[in-house]
């Protein structure tokens, strides 16, 4: 089984939803989250200011900012996971920067804390 | 690949957020976590509070750079020059695949780069 975490934009989450229950995968762990990407950081204005042009010195230390975001945790067993991921990436891609990111992690194993079942049994079965 | 959770104070998170960006690690997430650790919380008097808050904030690099990220939230999140109690944790673990959405882009740990067929 895999560990999906999602970082997608706020006004993405509905439709994010919606598009995964159709698909089947009902359970997730959602969770309002700040972060920056790479897109914030201009290169040429680093270089800039390393090379110590003024202009592009004063314009430093205005990408500190970070942007709500919300992150999905979502735990599939190994067959869903690409399914899971063109779900996701279908959904919320927009094509600018900021549209986020998809990990895929190992997870060792998941137990019910209701039942005590170990295993792919615990997740959902699509 | 691996993702990089580091626990640290709420009053440090703008020192490491820096160092980060300085470093050239300019990607991160920040949660707001509550937590206690090996010492059990903070008694006070009669009261124990174990539930102390602290930022989680989340970082995935390539596995070169492992040392030098870790190296850089350590020298940023610690208090004094020796460290104190409640500095804070990182946890290293290892990520398969890293999917960029608005490019479709899929990277997997070997380096490989492909696009999605959706």
């Amino acid at each position: 089984m895999k560990e999906i975490m999602a970082i997608v934009r706020m006004n993405m989450m509905n439709k994010t939803k919606r598009a995964l229950s159709e698909a089947g995968i009902s359970s997730i762990t959602a969770k309002d989250v700040l972060g920056r990407g790479k897109g914030l950081v201009d290169w040429r204005l680093l270089d800039g200011a390393e090379k110590g042009y003024e202009e592009a010195v004063a314009q430093l230390g205005q990408s500190q900012r970070l942007i709500p975001k919300r992150l999905l945790i979502i735990v599939v067993p190994d067959r869903l996971v690409a399914k899971t991921v063109k779900t996701l990436i279908a959904v919320n891609r927009s094509g600018k920067s900021g549209d986020g990111k998809i990990f895929v992690m190992p997870v060792l194993g998941s137990v019910s804390v209701r039942t005590g079942e170990t295993g792919d049994s615990v997740l959902d079965d699509a | 690949m691996l993702m990089i959770r580091s626990i640290v104070r709420p009053d440090k998170v703008d020192n490491v957020l820096a160092a980060l960006m300085e470093a050239g690690f300019p990607a991160v997430t920040k949660i707001s976590v509550v937590g206690r650790g090996k010492q059990r919380g903070i008694k006070i008097g009669e009261i124990t509070y174990d539930e102390i808050p602290k930022e989680l904030l989340i970082t995935v690099v390539r596995n070169e750079d492992r040392d030098y990220v870790v190296k850089t939230v350590i020298k940023a999140a610690r208090t004094g020059e020796r460290g104190a109690f409640g500095d804070g944790k990182i946890f290293v673990s290892p990520v398969e695949e890293v999917y960029t959405i608005s490019s479709g882009m899929k990277e997997t740990a070997g380096g490989v780069i492909e696009e999605v067929k959706i």
